[in-house]
């Protein structure tokens, strides 16, 4: 017992300095292509936009523009004779719907409760939310807790693209929460469906069965993503552009 | 002759020509006919053990006079008033509930010798409890128990209920055989008789060895009656097999004559001299406490848990009783009066809230065809009245207030606290322990009712049977109100009750305790007098202790009592006052969150089942999981055996088919009956085999020389 304590003072604070400080160890991030590349010729971004299998990449005549919520991070883009520049950061998430009023009142500020939902993920953005609870990223340090009951939670975090098996189990769960409640989508599957798509078996993204207040892109996003998106959440910090720009060296 | 005698004889002749009705009516009027003389007899009975209890005067019906046995007969004094009172309420509300409960035999088992055996039970249940002398005592006894044991075997065609039935027999004739040795015991030192006033004359000639064997054998022997340790075995068998008025009968009048017994011989025919008397009586209860509940606590069979938990109030009326027997021993008769009261009124509560629960299992096995609690559920919706008076049962039985279970079990553990008066440490050390297991005791009831109730009336219904229940006929539902009002009324009017407990009490310990315990609030003006000064009786006023003063008689409704001059009060509470404080409390919340949500919109969902596509019975919580804990916690007592059942196939590769089943054998089952029975075949096989040789000659032989034997003793002795 007196050891873990020396142990511990002796190890010192490991956790990351996010939000205070933004986090700059190597890897945090897989990237996304930049959100505006231009191109000698529109045949040029033609090719470009051809070579994304989610179908991320639009050629606008000499402009590509990258779609964050498609993307799968395969980086097929990036392999060609010309490829197409990549960003860091890890700031992504983004409001969704109308308005820009506060998600949550004060009193959520430094206490929310997240119930996760499983829709139908590969268990790769779970993954990373399970990054969250760990010592690294440790959200408990910023008053967010896992509830394993939606009677408790806030926040609802799906994950996947809502196949039809989890259709009903996932309306249940927002159903049984009380308000205010929010609808966090996580993942490229969860924001668009991406791969899966509208099909017989998959609704195609949260978005098709519950209003969405908050979308994290990637596959899988970083935790710092996905903290971030808690923190826009609980109204601790605003959405800001300039994140990206801010770690660009950061990339891989 | 007495009003008191007269219900009495009222009440033979009803009970009689009960018997004879019952044989002589057709066999679809039996129920009825039961009902009408079966609660009448009750009624006579209740009038006669009332009024007896009440004046204190007894009577007697000395029928022979024979010159070595003495005068045999009946009567009634207030020990013998208190427990036929018991009897009849018991007996009374059970009688009516019997013509609901009869229709299931009709057309398979005769209804005829039912009512016949039912009548019977009473009349000699009630003239075991009326008999003045050991004979008559004993007669009725041995008779009773065989009443007992046909009743409990009832259902004949089952062989575990005809066993059980042999069972109970044999347990208890063997525990009777013993006290009737210690009883007789005393009879062997000059008494001139075996009337009971002959005995107790002759009780002081005994010595201490002489003494301490007729503390043993009738407290051993009239334990097994009552279902003490170590011969407890036979209760958690007969009882859930028995029809669901003779368990109740079973819990509420038979296992107190086990008792009367003991209380009979141990302090007013010979009473306790030694602390270390007191001391195993109580050791003896808090084990039989605990144990008992323990096996209530995980038992799924409804009326086996309600069996197991009899075991465990008898052990709790028995921790009374011997901490009043250490009192009594260490010259503090007011605290031994203390003892006995808290004994008696527990004994008396559990009569009432013990056959209450056994009518309700008894109707929840009527209507759903199953004992198993794990097959229940949600059965408030479909017998929204029996699962009241079941709740109310429950809630006396877990001891909560201010139903009758909380006063007696407080007025316990309070008994065991006084101990401190006592100068030797390790009888304090021993109250201490006692003291500890009770309370342990205590909250492993609560555990056990939650689930009883909560398993079998609340959540989802787990059978299909469970689930198209229907409601009892009203002639069943009055019975358990009935019941359920009194265990409310002997909660409420505790300091009523305590003051009749200590009229019985106060000859047993040659001390009252109504003085210290029910102060006179009522009575004392303000000024105080000379006992309660002004300034104790003026802090009592100012709290309010009484208020109903003018509007109610009696001494007050606060339980009270008052120490010396360091601690003025030692214990206190009321029921009476507490129940109106929390309707009071209760209902203005209930008005207090109603105004405060007034403008908050409510919406309702469905109750939150993990997402399921439909939430199947047989995914809510049951009975054996909601007691797991316990199972697991206590495993060393209880030692369970589990048998798995595998299929393999493919070489042992596939398992097609596993059942586990796991079972826990009654503790008194694997530490006495089967090893004392091992020992008894034994013994028998060893002295048996020289003799029985199957020649006819040997046993001729056998026979005429015992008779020679017998004719020379005869003739040598003068």
């Amino acid at each position: 017992m007196s050891k873990w304590i020396i142990q511990g003072l002796r190890t010192g604070v490991k956790s990351t300095g996010y939000p205070r400080r933004p986090e700059e160890a190597a890897g945090v991030t897989p990237g996304l292509p930049a959100a505006e590349s231009r191109w000698p010729s529109p045949s040029g971004a033609e090719g470009a936009a051809l070579t994304c299998p989610a179908g991320a990449l639009e050629a606008n005549g000499t402009s590509l523009a990258a779609d964050p919520r498609r993307c799968v991070h395969c980086l097929r883009c990036t392999l060609g004779p010309n490829p197409v520049p990549w960003e860091g950061g890890y700031e992504w998430a983004r409001r969704r719907g109308p308005g820009d009023a506060p998600l949550f009142g004060r009193g959520f500020h430094r206490s929310l409760h997240v119930r996760v939902v499983d829709a139908g993920a590969c268990d790769a953005c779970l993954s990373e939310i399970k990054q969250l609870n760990k010592p690294y990223y440790n959200m408990h340090r910023l008053g967010l807790f896992l509830t394993p009951t939606p009677r408790h939670a806030d926040v609802l975090l799906v994950a996947g693209p809502v196949t039809q098996a989890m259709r009903m189990p996932l309306l249940k769960a927002y159903e049984a929460m009380p308000t205010p409640r929010r609808v966090m989508a996580v993942g490229t599957c969860a924001l668009t469906g991406c791969l899966f798509g509208p099909s017989f078996a998959s609704a195609g993204g949260v978005g098709a069965v519950l209003p969405v207040d908050l979308e994290v892109p990637g596959c899988p996003p970083p935790p710092l993503a996905i903290l971030h998106g808690l923190l826009l959440l609980s109204g601790r910090t605003k959405a800001s552009d300039g994140a990206r720009e801010a770690l660009k060296e950061a990339a891989p | 002759m007495s009003l008191a005698a007269a219900s009495f004889l009222l009440f033979i002749l009803l009970a009689g020509t009960g018997a004879l009705l019952s044989a002589l009516l057709p066999e679809r009027r039996v129920p009825a006919g039961l009902a009408w003389t079966a609660a009448l007899a009750s009624g006579a009975l209740m009038a006669a053990s009332g009024a007896t209890l009440e004046s204190g005067t007894g009577f007697a019906f000395p029928l022979l006079r024979l010159p070595v046995l003495g005068t045999l007969g009946f009567g009634m004094d207030r020990l013998s008033a208190l427990f036929l009172l018991v009897t009849a309420l018991v007996f009374l509300p059970a009688s009516i509930y019997s013509a609901g409960y009869l229709a299931r035999y009709e057309g398979r088992y005769s209804l005829r010798l039912y009512g016949v055996l039912y009548h019977l039970l009473l009349l000699t249940t009630a003239l075991t409890l009326a008999g003045m002398d050991l004979v008559t005592f004993l007669f009725d006894w041995r008779l009773m128990s065989v009443f007992c044991m046909l009743l409990v075997g009832f259902e004949n065609r089952k062989q575990e209920n005809v066993s059980a039935g042999y069972l109970l027999l044999a347990m208890t004739e063997a525990g009777v055989l013993a006290a009737t040795l210690g009883v007789l015991f005393i009879g062997g030192f000059g008494a001139s008789g075996l009337d009971f006033a002959a005995l107790r004359a002759a009780a002081p000639h005994l010595g201490q060895a002489a003494a301490w064997a007729v503390f043993l054998l009738t407290f051993f022997g009239f334990g097994v009656k009552a279902g003490l340790l170590p011969g407890s075995s036979w209760l958690p068998k007969a009882h859930p097999v028995a029809p669901a008025p003779v368990s109740a009968l079973l819990s509420g009048c038979i296992l107190n004559l086990g008792i009367y017994g003991m209380v009979r011989v141990n302090l007013d025919l010979l009473p306790v001299r030694y602390v270390g008397e007191g001391l195993v009586v109580l050791i003896v209860g808090s084990l039989t406490a605990l144990i008992g509940i323990l096996y209530a606590t995980i038992d799924p069979d409804m009326k086996r848990m309600l069996a197991h938990s009899s075991i465990e109030n008898m052990g709790l009326v028995t921790v009374g009783l011997g901490a009043g027997m250490v009192f009594l021993a260490s010259h503090l008769p007011v605290l031994a009066a203390l003892g006995f009261v808290v004994g008696f009124y527990h004994m008396v509560n559990h009569s009432l809230y013990k056959s209450l629960l056994f009518l309700g299992a008894g109707g929840v096995d009527l209507r759903t065809g199953t004992r198993d609690m794990n097959r229940m559920g949600g059965l408030l919706r479909v017998m929204p009245y029996t699962g009241l008076f079941f709740l109310a049962g429950a809630l006396s039985i877990a001891a909560l207030p201010p139903f009758n279970g909380f006063v007696s079990e407080w007025l316990t553990l309070q008994t065991l606290l006084q101990s401190a008066q006592f100068g030797a440490t390790g009888v304090k050390v021993v109250f201490a322990l006692c003291a500890a297991a009770l309370a342990l005791t205590a909250a492993l009831a609560v555990t056990c009712f939650v689930k009883a109730f909560g398993m079998s009336f609340l959540g989802m219904a787990r059978s299909r049977p469970a689930e198209q229940a229907k409601e009892l006929p009203r002639s069943m539902l009055w019975p358990m109100g009935i019941l359920a009002a009194a265990c409310l009324i002997l909660g409420l009017a505790a300091t009523y009750v305590i003051p009749a407990l200590d009229s019985v009490a106060a000859p047993l310990a040659h001390g009252s305790i109504t003085e210290e315990l029910v102060p006179p609030f009522f009575i004392v003006g303000p000024a105080g007098d000379a006992r309660y000064g002004a300034g104790f009786v003026k802090d009592f006023h100012a709290i309010g202790a009484q208020v109903g003063r003018g509007l109610l008689p009696g001494r007050g409704l606060v339980v009270l009592h008052p120490g010396g001059e360091k601690n003025p009060v030692v214990f206190a509470m009321s029921t009476a006052y507490t129940a109106v404080v929390l309707v009071l409390l209760l209902a203005g919340l209930a008005l207090v969150v109603r105004w405060a949500t007034r403008r908050r919109t409510v919406r309702r969902g469905l109750v939150w089942d993990g997402g399921v596509r439909h939430l199947f019975p047989d995914m809510t919580y049951s009975a054996t999981g909601f007691s797991n804990p316990v199972r697991v916690v206590f495993q060393a007592i209880f030692r369970p055996t589990t048998q798995e059942d595998t299929r393999e196939s493919v070489h042992g590769h596939y398992r097609t088919a596993l059942t586990r089943s796991q079972r826990e054998p009654f503790a008194m089952d694997r530490l006495f009956l089967f090893p004392l029975t091992r020992l008894v075949r034994g013994a028998a096989g060893l002295t048996a085999r020289p003799h029985h040789s199957g020649r006819v000659n040997l046993y001729t032989a056998t026979v005429l020389v015992t008779l020679l034997v017998v004719l020379i003793v005869n003739w040598v002795r003068p």
